[in-house]
């Protein structure tokens, strides 16, 4: 998968005679400065531990298919987010956004009885317009990203509520397409071609796969991601340098509400109800996945590979204690202390990158 | 109190900003200093403040009453200064009045005022001693605000005599004020003149620097010049002086010429630029100009007199209200400098490269193809190793000096990221470059280097807009020079080259004298101001009327 910050540069002097640049990609920041490396030792070594603790950690259905679920989930609504910190920029409605999407899936299933595929492409438009309205405020406006958002976010919550007592008679839609509930519990060891059964692995997973390849292409290789990171980067440069900014902070909104659509329905098929609860807990996380996995704040930079790092750690330390049997309360106050570690290494990167006069 | 500064000198890397500055500084007195851009006004400032330390030379501070024996500028007695830092100048009774304001928006005027030393009781802001110490400074301007004001609510006029006020709250004894008068109006020009005068009447030392000439014959008595970091006149009496006399001393005679122009333009080339009558909306009147491919135009002026403005303007960033804008002999508008670049291959060099120019935390080679994804991408895919090939061009063209395509940008020397900011322009295959002081902050041997590279560009066809303050700079690479002022162009002459003759024809079209009555005028008469001055430079002068 590509890695869009890998440390490439080198503290070399600027005056120095060039050298073979192939050299250049191994100095830089020490090996463990780099967020990638400490994420997989961190979550191999909370593996050991839970695993060690509590032997049901490794047991396949009670834990690893669900978990992966989860990740899939979760991984998605980090590229939300990273969407936007390309830019420097935050999306505090991602939760929302998410949240109408699987709204506008569900209306689509209970009231026009849609097949299941047109329910997920209803809810990516939704989610792409309410991201592209987003981007399109903060740039008409000038008003910064995190004010708009969650301006946004509390209208959305409001509107979602009232769109449910609306169209429902609950809370939630209750019917369910064809396909729905196979791809909620079934897993590619369910589908055999003879003797040969595949992977116990989920069959919502390949769709958070793709969502990664082709956020990854898109800011390592085409010229649209480019020059997002461009804008996230100095966006007086980028205005000067011929890139419609406008139009690329905008392109960046709607790629975040892209993916928070996609993550609502993937949540809502999991959970199998497309309800206004859907999403309520997107947003810590949505920041903790890209942020763990080495994204910078400032925009500029992402990594792809780290949000998938990210978004699988955060999702071991939630399955680990809550088989350790913590309660959710607790739960909440580990998460939070492991964000703030997280970031507080994250500033010990910049120090240390400051330093060496390189790339963090 | 009176303050000596002998024989400054201060050596940048690669550049000798202070070369030999002497200085007399009397109480009573207003004292101009003026000279061209670089010639070392903001070096002797940095020094006088404590901000830099010099590298040879005295400062000495004479207490009032003592009179030095003979020598008038560099007598023995007093006091040698040697300041650590700003606060060690400020103890000495210096005070600054910068061209940026340092004052905090959110603070009233009183807080502002006593900014720098805040009375206190009890460990808390004695706030009522806040105000009688900002009343009392006002008073002693005899300016009227209101103390409660936050400072973000009053025009800019105000914020300036805040500054002034800030200063006095110091106990300065030498007030030294920098351009102070670039943002104001002509009537609050003249209301902060009378302050001026007045701080010189209560017998403090007032330091003027400025590029208006009008403005310094109106207030200050006595002038140092200073050229290529020599003070070349030291307290001359304005009194005696004409205008011409000090453009002249401004000027000097001592510039070898170089040759670096001298192209074979056709005159009868379909313009690559052309500009007819253009005002717009930030100000510009009337404005035409003409670049031919393969020629040089150099656009002097003084800084903030509408030049980068007017490049904005030309790639629709800033909006033409009248006036036609033709690009290669045809008719266009552009709306954003994208269109520009992809549409009429005009390309923007800025001046503000670090904010505006380059990516600090981008690689080298995506500063450089920044503007040519387009053209690369295949299937809208981007390889690096198309990147690194247009890269590999431009390094051995224009002798960027990097470790290698992946190294940051913030990493490379001032002089290599300027070479970066023009050659994404160059791999954009651009017919017309603006290029917007392209060797400011860059040290002399690249800065040459950098010459060289911008008249070679013009030889391989390019039509260049030298937008430019460094005039030895635009004797050196245009072939014409048009000069604008206040947002009109106000001339246009063709470069012979020569230093000397160049430099006091363009000096005279930036200062609004033509060039041939300008001995004939005389400067502080225009101005009310009294022509009563002499060689005497130490009495301050009474009865002079406030503006």
């Amino acid at each position: 998968m590509p890695d869009t910050t890998t440390s490439t540069a080198s503290q070399a002097e600027p005056e120095a005679p060039a050298p073979a640049p192939v050299d250049q990609r191994r100095r830089g920041l020490p090996w463990w400065a780099n967020p990638r490396v400490g994420l997989v030792a961190v979550v191999v070594a909370l593996v050991a531990i839970f695993s060690g603790l509590r032997p049901s950690f490794l047991d396949v259905d009670l834990t690893l298919v669900p978990m992966q679920a989860d990740i899939t989930v979760f991984v998605v609504v980090g590229l939300a987010q990273l969407a936007v910190l390309s830019l420097g920029h935050m999306n505090l409605a991602v939760p929302r956004m998410a949240a109408l999407s699987a709204f506008a899936a569900g209306f689509t299933y209970d009231k026009l009885h849609a097949p299941l595929v047109v329910g997920l492409l209803a809810a990516l438009l939704v989610g792409t317009l309410v991201g592209a309205l987003a981007g399109g405020i903060i740039t008409w406006t000038g008003v910064n990203s995190f004010v708009v958002t969650l301006a946004l976010d509390f209208g959305l919550l409001g509107l979602v509520a009232l769109l449910y007592s609306w169209f429902t008679s609950g809370v939630a839609f209750s019917l369910h397409p064809d396909g729905m509930d196979a791809l909620r519990s079934d897993t590619f060891n369910d589908y055999c071609a003879g003797p040969i059964c595949g992977p116990p692995v989920p069959l919502v997973v390949p769709i958070a796969v793709v969502a990664l390849v082709v956020v990854g292409v898109l800011f390592r290789f085409s010229r649209l991601g480019r020059e997002i990171l461009m804008c996230g980067s100095n966006a007086r440069a980028a205005l000067l340098s011929g890139i419609p900014v406008s139009r690329r902070v905008i392109q960046a909104h709607a790629l975040s509400g892209l993916l928070c659509g996609l993550a609502g329905w993937l949540l809502a098929i999991n959970n199998g109800a497309f309800s206004a609860s859907v999403g309520e807990n997107f947003l810590l996380p949505s920041f903790l996945a890209p942020v763990l996995g080495g994204t910078l704040l400032a925009g500029g930079a992402v990594s792809v590979v780290g949000t998938l790092l990210g978004a699988i750690l955060n999702s071991v330390i939630q399955k680990g204690l809550n088989l350790l049997q913590f309660e959710v309360d607790q739960l909440q106050i580990y998460i939070g202390v492991v964000l703030l570690v997280a970031l507080s290494l994250d500033r010990v990167r910049h120090v240390l990158a400051d330093r060496r006069g390189v790339r963090p | 109190m009176r303050l000596i500064a002998t024989d400054l000198v201060k050596v940048f890397p690669g550049v000798r900003a202070l070369d030999g500055v002497t200085i007399d500084l009397r109480p009573g007195t207003v004292h101009a200093l003026l000279g061209e851009n670089g010639a070392g006004k903001s070096t002797l400032i940095k020094i006088l403040t404590g901000v830099h330390k010099p590298d040879g030379g005295t400062l000495r501070l004479v207490p009032d009453g003592w009179q030095a024996p003979g020598d008038a500028a560099g007598g023995a007695g007093g006091r040698e200064l040697h300041f650590g830092g700003p606060a060690d100048a400020q103890l000495a009774g210096i005070g600054v009045v910068h061209q940026e304001r340092n004052l905090v928006p959110a603070f009233s005027v009183a807080e502002n005022i006593a900014l720098q030393r805040m009375p206190r009781s009890r460990g808390l802001v004695d706030r009522a001693a806040v105000r009688r110490l900002a009343q009392g400074c006002l008073a002693e301007l005899e300016v009227e605000l209101d103390l409660d004001r936050p400072v973000a609510e009053l025009s800019v006029a105000q914020m300036q005599l805040v500054e002034v006020a800030k200063a006095l709250a110091t106990d300065s004894r030498l007030l030294l004020l920098d351009e102070p008068t670039s943002a104001l109006t002509s009537e609050e020009s003249d209301h902060l003149y009378a302050v001026v005068r007045r701080l010189r009447d209560q017998g403090r030392i007032v330091v003027l620097v400025s590029h208006k000439l009008e403005e310094v014959f109106a207030v200050a008595d006595t002038v140092t010049v200073l050229r290529d970091g020599r003070s070349v006149a030291r307290g001359l009496a304005l009194g005696n002086l004409t205008r011409s006399q000090v453009v002249d001393l401004m000027v000097g005679r001592a510039h070898a010429d170089i040759e670096l122009g001298a192209r074979s333009v056709d005159p009868r080339a379909t313009p690559a630029l052309e500009l007819e009558a253009v005002s717009t909306a930030g100000g510009h009147r009337d404005v035409s100009l003409v670049v031919r491919p393969g020629e040089i135009l150099g656009l002097y002026g003084l800084v903030g007199a509408g030049r980068s403005e007017l490049a904005r303007a030309v790639l629709g960033l800033d909006t033409i209200t009248s006036g036609r804008l033709l690009v290669g002999g045809r008719p266009v508008t552009i709306g954003s400098v994208g269109q520009a670049l992809r549409e009429h291959r005009i390309g923007y060099v800025t001046e503000n490269r670090k904010e505006e120019g380059i990516f600090l935390e981008q690689t080298v080679s995506r500063n450089v193809t920044v503007t040519v994804w387009d053209r690369l991408a295949r299937w809208g895919v981007v390889r690096d190793r198309s990147e690194d090939t247009v890269l590999a061009r431009y390094v051995d063209r224009l002798g960027i000096r990097l470790s290698g395509p992946r190294q940051l940008a913030g990493q490379l020397s001032g002089g290599n990221q300027q070479k970066l900011s023009l050659a994404k322009w160059l791999a954009a295959d651009c017919a017309v470059l603006i290029i917007d002081e392209p060797t400011v902050g860059i040290d002399v041997r690249t800065k040459a280097a950098f010459h060289e590279l911008i008249a070679e560009l013009a030889e391989g066809g390019l039509a260049i807009l030298l937008i430019s303050s460094d005039l030895p700079e635009v004797v050196t690479l245009a072939d014409r020079i048009a000069v604008m002022r206040d947002h009109q162009l106000v001339g246009e002459v063709d470069n012979d080259h020569h230093y000397t003759t160049m430099s006091g024809r363009v000096i005279r079209l930036v200062h609004g004298e033509s060039q041939e009555s300008g001995a004939a005028e005389a400067g502080a008469s225009e101005t009310g101001a009294p022509e009563t001055g002499t060689l005497e430079t130490g009495a301050p002068r009474p009865g002079v009327p406030a503006a």
